[in-house]
């Protein structure tokens, strides 16, 4: 039986109906107004502002904080807002050093609030062997103009997800995010009970200490347990932060565990948290930064130790010969030969770097290998979290910020 | 100066697939994409131990064996891609909740045409010769529109009349007053109208040939999906276009497209100024109009035309991982579209203000591919589309508490209306809302489905006036604001189209 369709009322016009569409769709057209296009839309106006791609702001004071970090307050240029973000979350910036372009992240340690007024706190430790925080110490200046990318980065409270009860652990100048989230808990922007057992090595060297009491004495849901590794005082727990510490500040209730500090602190706690038994959904830790000892990784080829390799780099159409240490990510090799290649986390986590690699092995440590499924399967890498293993040739993303 | 044959801006579905069909007739062509990855809406990201899919719902048209669909002969045939398709084991089940919390109907429909139809008797007894009618329209149309495209754009009006009367019957006409036609009962017009959020348009105003045959072509050929995400299809085809010779800029932003007298001659980057004497653009026409071109070249049509449009589907998403399996949890089905079940009328306006969420399209896709996470856990998403930009007018400061407070919404709707309990499990979650997709993607609004394919725009007519529109000289549009409107398999085939007509055009100037 063959199908006969009767739809509609005008029966056997309906096919001319169909014809005419084309038409009707032209007077339409024409019946509409010829004005100008707006240049963006509400929701998009908002998206910029909550996710710039990059920001200015000027350095409007520089305070020492404990015995070797120094903290700095940024202002945006304009005067205007700030990007808003998560207590937690970091910003990545730029810094050109010589030929060097490279960038750091560091977590946002001021109040959530501060944003809205222009301002964000950003501190910065001295690393005595490192490349950029010496810099930063010796040459930054108030007054001086930053490029900053917008807040970034996973470590904050999800309220759907985490526990009422969060135990911060904090080694060192890992407390900073943590002070975003005190500060975050005061202001009324998060609600949650945070303990921060704060590992430092002396009483002196605490960073952010005065501050932190300060937010604690006005606000029944901040905690700050102080840990020193170096000395025995009252009022402070001794030794590294361990499974005991975090049982005992827990005190039997369901808690979230947040981590910042260095790798070493990561370390240990992942042992000691082991013994707690922990589900992955209870433990989250900042990002890792760039694995210093490749050798020690799970994997390694020995053989590589120590030896240098030529890259050639393609970029939007250019190509470059470098050379690239084994020892070193590829993301610094690409540096120090005055590349300008996007990073931001430098942890092997954020993508912001991914590279095809053309040619050639590289090492990848497990723990620092943030790359999707696809992106293995089909040869991409971080050049962060990638230490050359071979002679290699490798396609890197444009990075289009340009930093006087 | 670096000239190439064309320009495509963008690396979404759309744009991925032009640049294919360009580079592997032989044409030099560069691919320029702001974000540093492909995909555009079509990726994944990773949060902790997952990897979460963004946007894939499912694809139909890849087929099985023997009688494979149209994109599978685009993506693994044509343009060479490997990717191992993964089926959907149902078509799609349905619960329809009121306000109160009571279950109204509660259906699972299978693939296959018999199975559907037998399903179908189940639900909404009555139906066969509506489901049997339904299936020769399909038939008929369907060959209908592959005469259309095999004749080039102009179909013989009597060959239309004499083999395809019934698809010209219905042609102008929306799925409702089809679904009526056929004699579907309302209880069937119910489960027939499921997939009409898929097209976030109302059964009154979409082209009943595109619901038909979108509807058609899940209930034959079943639904798929990729088996590492979207990141996997558009990796994939980035991969082809290279190997077609094809060359590729990440992090680059189009600023301009530049103009020599009136046709399109090139694009200045923040890489520098690159020249062709095609461009293609792979997002939303008004915004290149807005912000890449000389006013003085957009004809008064085509201001109109951005004028009178709509876009569409201003997406808002729940991504969560959770560590329990579908299983432990007793999850079972891939996807569940999840409504009041009212008019879908009444439903697309709702979805036009920031009400409590009250729908939801929800999926877990452990349940279709075991192997996409880590073992003992599984992955799921929440997806509503809003049809006005209600998010514009939220506050920054309100933003995140209003994010919080929808995805807990969407996640209770699911948990009441299946019962199943998921939020204390959830070990990581992400939430997308409009603001998320005009992040990385700059598509207006957050609207990712292009323009509304609605009324006298409806996806028919644009193909009816395919000729008509964007008669720009060098330019052209491809995505999902293109011709096919929205969705994986439209963009993508919509990439093809519009890759064919530029080397239509080189041919006829002698390139």
């Amino acid at each position: 039986m063959s199908l006969k369709i009767k739809i509609g009322k005008i029966g056997a016009l309906d096919m001319l109906k169909f014809s005419k569409m084309p038409d009707v769709r032209e007077r339409a057209i024409a019946a509409a107004p010829a004005n100008p296009l707006p240049k963006a839309y509400a929701s998009n106006a908002k998206a910029e502002l909550y996710h710039p791609k990059w920001q200015t702001v000027v350095i409007d004071e520089i305070r020492p904080n404990g015995s070797d970090a120094k903290t700095f307050v940024l202002k945006s240029e304009s005067g205007k807002a700030l990007a808003p973000f998560r207590a937690g979350q970091y910003i990545s910036l730029g810094v050109k050093i010589g030929k060097t372009y490279t960038t750091r992240s560091y977590s946002l340690c001021g109040s959530p609030e501060w944003a809205y007024q222009g301002v964000y706190n950003i501190t910065v430790k001295l690393e005595d062997d490192g490349f950029v925080s010496p810099y930063i110490h010796d040459h930054w200046q108030v007054g001086q103009k930053l490029t900053i990318s917008s807040p970034e980065g996973h470590l904050y409270y999800e309220p759907i997800r985490d526990c009422k009860k969060v135990l911060a652990l904090a080694g060192g100048s890992g407390i900073t995010p943590f002070m975003g989230m005190a500060y975050a808990i005061r202001d009324g922007f998060e609600d949650f009970d945070l303990t921060i057992i704060f590992g430092s090595r002396t009483e002196e060297g605490i960073v952010y200490r005065k501050e932190l009491d300060e937010v604690a004495a006005v606000c029944s849901k901040v905690h700050v347990v102080h840990v020193l590794s170096d000395e025995q005082k009252d009022g402070f727990e001794h030794g590294f932060i361990s499974a005991e510490l975090i049982e005992k500040y827990s005190a039997g209730e369901a808690v979230t565990i947040f981590m910042c500090g260095p790798q070493a602190m990561y370390e240990f706690l992942d042992r000691e948290i082991e013994k707690l038994c922990y589900d992955f959904k209870y433990v989250r830790r900042e990002l890792f930064g760039a694995i210093k000892d490749p050798w020690n990784q799970e994997g390694y080829p020995e053989e590589i130790r120590g030896k240098s390799f030529q890259v050639t780099v393609r970029q939007s159409g250019q190509v470059y010969e470098i050379p690239a240490s084994a020892d070193e990510p590829l993301l610094v090799a690409f540096e120090r030969a005055g590349l300008k290649a996007p990073s931001r986390c430098r942890s092997g986590e954020c993508g912001w770097c991914r590279s095809r690699l053309l040619k050639g092995e590289v090492f990848i440590p497990e723990k620092t290998d943030g790359r999707r499924f696809s992106d293995v399967e089909y040869g991409y890498i971080h050049p962060c979290a990638s230490f050359p293993a071979s002679d290699l040739e490798v396609e890197v993303p444009a990075e289009y910020l340009n930093l006087e | 100066m670096q000239k190439y044959d064309a320009i495509v801006v963008g690396a979404g579905n759309g744009g991925l697939s032009s640049a294919c069909r360009l580079a592997k007739a032989g044409k030099k062509v560069l691919l320029i994409e702001q974000h540093n990855l492909p995909g555009g809406v079509a990726s994944s990201f990773r949060r902790g131990r997952f990897e979460f899919e963004t946007a894939l719902h499912e694809l139909a048209a890849i087929g099985k064996p023997g009688s494979r669909g149209e994109v599978y002969e685009l993506i693994n045939v044509d343009y060479g891609i490997p990717i191992n398709w993964v089926p959907v084991p149902d078509l799609f089940r349905s619960i329809h909740i009121n306000d109160e919390g009571k279950i109204i109907r509660d259906f699972t429909m299978p693939h296959g045409r018999q199975a559907f139809a037998d399903k179908m008797e189940l639900y909404a007894p009555g139906n066969r010769e509506a489901m049997a009618n339904f299936y020769k329209l399909f038939d008929e149309s369907k060959a209908a529109l592959t005469y259309i495209s095999s004749a080039n754009g102009s179909p013989s009006p009597k060959v239309l009349r004499k083999k395809y009367p019934n698809f010209l019957k219905v042609g102008s006409y929306a799925p409702m007053d089809v679904l009526t036609a056929l004699k579907f009962t309302d209880a069937a017009k119910k489960i027939m109208g499921t997939y009409w959020s898929y097209m976030a348009v109302d059964l009154y105003r979409l082209s009943s040939i595109f619901y038909l045959m979108m509807v058609g072509d899940l209930i034959d050929g079943g639904a798929y999906i990729t088996e590492h995400t979207s990141h996997q299809l558009t990796t994939g085809l980035l991969e082809a276009f290279r190997r077609f010779g094809g060359e590729s800029w990440f992090n680059v932003r189009a600023e301009e497209i530049l103009f020599r007298d009136d046709r399109a001659c090139g694009v200045r980057t923040t890489q520098g100024t690159v020249y062709a004497d095609h461009i293609i653009w792979n997002g939303n026409p008004n915004m290149a109009f807005a912000n890449m071109v000389p006013k003085e070249v957009i004809p008064e049509r085509e201001l109109k035309l951005a004028n009178a449009r709509k876009f569409s589907a201003r997406m808002f998403v729940v991504y969560v991982g959770l560590n329990k399996t579908a299983e432990e949890l007793g999850i079972k089905d891939y996807n569940i579209f999840i409504s009041p079940g009212l008019d879908t009328a009444d439903e697309y306006k709702r979805v036009g203000k920031m009400e409590k969420i009250r729908s939801t399209a929800a999926l877990c896709y452990n349940i279709a591919n075991p192997n996409i996470g880590p073992l003992g856990t599984c992955q799921m998403s929440f997806t509503m589309a809003y049809s006005k930009d209600v998010w514009g007018d939220v506050e920054l400061r309100d933003y995140v508490n209003l994010k919080n407070e929808k995805a807990r919404e969407i996640l209770e709707l699911y948990e009441r209306a299946t019962g199943a309990s998921i939020i204390p499990y959830i070990e990581e979650i992400a939430v997308a809302t409009p603001w998320t997709f005009c992040r990385y993607t700059s598509v207006p609004e957050g609207g990712v489905y292009g323009y509304e394919a609605a009324e006298w725009d409806n996806c028919m007519a644009r193909m009816m006036s395919i000729d008509r529109d964007y008669k720009i000289k060098g330019l052209k549009f491809t995505g999902a604001a293109g011709p096919r409107g929205d969705g994986y398999s439209e963009a993508l085939l919509t990439g093809s189209l519009i890759g064919k007509m530029v080397l239509g055009e080189m041919a006829k100037e002698g390139k």
